[in-house]
């Protein structure tokens, strides 16, 4: 394929988790730092906005009532009309609040990840030599591919109960992974009907061309279980579910691949 | 809303795929939009949209291996869908699904969307490592900065660094 590509790799701490960029290019911008660099700078940003664990965040001010809507970043507002949005289209398998309080963490990681990286990164596979670059964000990602780049990002969909191994791999070019799931922090995904750790399904695999929505799909389709009737209303995606006892479901383009279908694969090429 | 099921029929093994469809005439509810929806209300129905009478064509002959299946491409029947007709076309080689394509995009406009309907998760054999597929990130539920150290990601970002 690209047998002369190089790759960059920027590892940083933020929103409670591991963000990495990778750049893949047969010759990278002089300025390719000063870009990554500023997409963890505005994630950053975005961390001290809307981080529920700082009591001065403006997230928490309008949470604690210290605060009206008018006073904070406009961006508070913006993503609290996304969460009812995201509530509504999912059936209330995904929501911002819990008990009366807004927490706005589930929608934040997803919608900060994907507007940093398409404000820095996607320019860069505009740039001569740069073949692909994608962000990764504690295993959430967004990725981008040059478009005459012979080029397919090769993704590998982590085994919920042993992560060592991956269960399965996707291609995509241009899009969004979101896995969710009871991995590694426990069930801490609650199922907002029952307000019961959602635990039928260890992990789900949303593809869909943003992460801000791959990631409230994901989340939706943990509380969802294994009920993927959802996967007719929402914007088409592709993924699969990785059910409490192993089992695996699959769906392409919002349309399942039966069961059936699994007992004469299972070999990846 | 119908969920169309097909057969594909690899006629030199005598093994049958099957794909369930689901398929919806409704309308998509997309985050961004002004109104909201609920799948819940949705009723469903199941139809038999393909019989054996409408066996797919097969192009490409090949033997059968060890994992059952035919090598080949499949083509199925035009499944209706929200976006308009989709015809899947299934690739096995070495007794494996290799891809799965979806080249009919009736919607131009949609060319965004089908990138992400053609993503198909391959299931990994068991013995294949993460290095062997030459996996370039991987995705998983959400991990701490600890367990991230731990991660097979972890290995990916510094074996090539």
């Amino acid at each position: 394929m690209t047998a002369a590509a190089r790759r960059h790799v920027r590892v940083a701490h933020l929103m409670g988790t591991v963000v990495s960029v990778h750049v893949y290019g047969t010759s990278l911008p002089p300025d390719l730092d000063a870009a990554i660099d500023g997409c963890f700078d505005e994630l950053r940003e975005l961390e001290r906005v809307f981080s529920t664990f700082r009591p001065d965040s403006d997230v928490s001010r309008y949470r604690d009532g210290a605060a009206a809507l008018g006073d904070l970043d406009p961006r508070v507002a913006d993503v609290r009309d996304a969460c009812r949005r995201a509530e509504l289209a999912t059936g209330g398998r995904f929501t911002a609040w819990f008990d009366g309080r807004f927490d706005p963490t589930g929608y934040v990681k997803g919608w900060a990840v994907e507007s940093t990286a398409r404000r820095w990164l996607e320019p860069l596979v505009a740039r001569p030599g740069v073949i692909a670059a994608a962000i990764d964000a504690g295993g959430d990602l967004q990725l981008f591919t040059a478009v005459d780049a012979d080029w397919t990002w090769n993704i590998g969909i982590a085994d919920p109960h042993d992560r060592s191994r991956v269960v399965a791999t996707v291609e995509v070019r241009d899009g969004a992974v979101a896995t969710s799931g009871t991995a590694e922090r426990g069930s801490h995904i609650l199922d907002p009907a029952t307000g019961q750790p959602a635990a039928a399904v260890s992990s789900a695999t949303v593809i869909m061309p943003s992460l801000t929505e791959a990631d409230v799909w994901a989340t939706a389709a943990v509380v969802a279980g294994p009920d993927l009737s959802w996967i007719d209303t929402a914007p088409i995606s592709s993924g699969m579910i990785v059910a409490e006892d192993g089992s695996v479901r699959r769906w392409v383009g919002g349309i399942e691949i039966s069961p059936a279908s699994d007992s004469v694969s299972g070999a990846a090429v | 809303m119908k969920k169309i099921i097909f057969a594909l029929l690899a006629t030199l093994s005598g093994v049958v795929l099957l794909f369930s469809y689901r398929t919806s005439l409704g309308d998509a509810v997309p985050l961004g939009g002004h109104d909201g929806g609920s799948s819940s209300t949705s009723t469903q129905t199941r139809a038999q949209a393909g019989t054996q009478g409408q066996a797919p064509t097969q192009s490409s002959s090949g033997g059968t291996t060890a994992g059952g299946l035919a090598d080949g491409t499949y083509s199925g029947s035009t499944a209706q869908t929200r976006y308009g007709g989709v015809q899947v076309v299934v690739t096995v080689s070495g007794g494996s699904i290799t891809s799965v394509d979806v080249p009919v995009v009736p919607d131009a406009n949609r060319t965004d969307q089908s990138i992400s309907a053609q993503a198909v998760p391959m299931l990994v054999d068991e013995t294949m490592s993460a290095q062997s597929a030459q996996i370039h990130l991987i995705s998983g539920a959400t991990y701490t900065s600890q367990g991230y150290v731990q991660s097979l990601q972890s290995a990916l970002d510094q074996a090539s660094r």
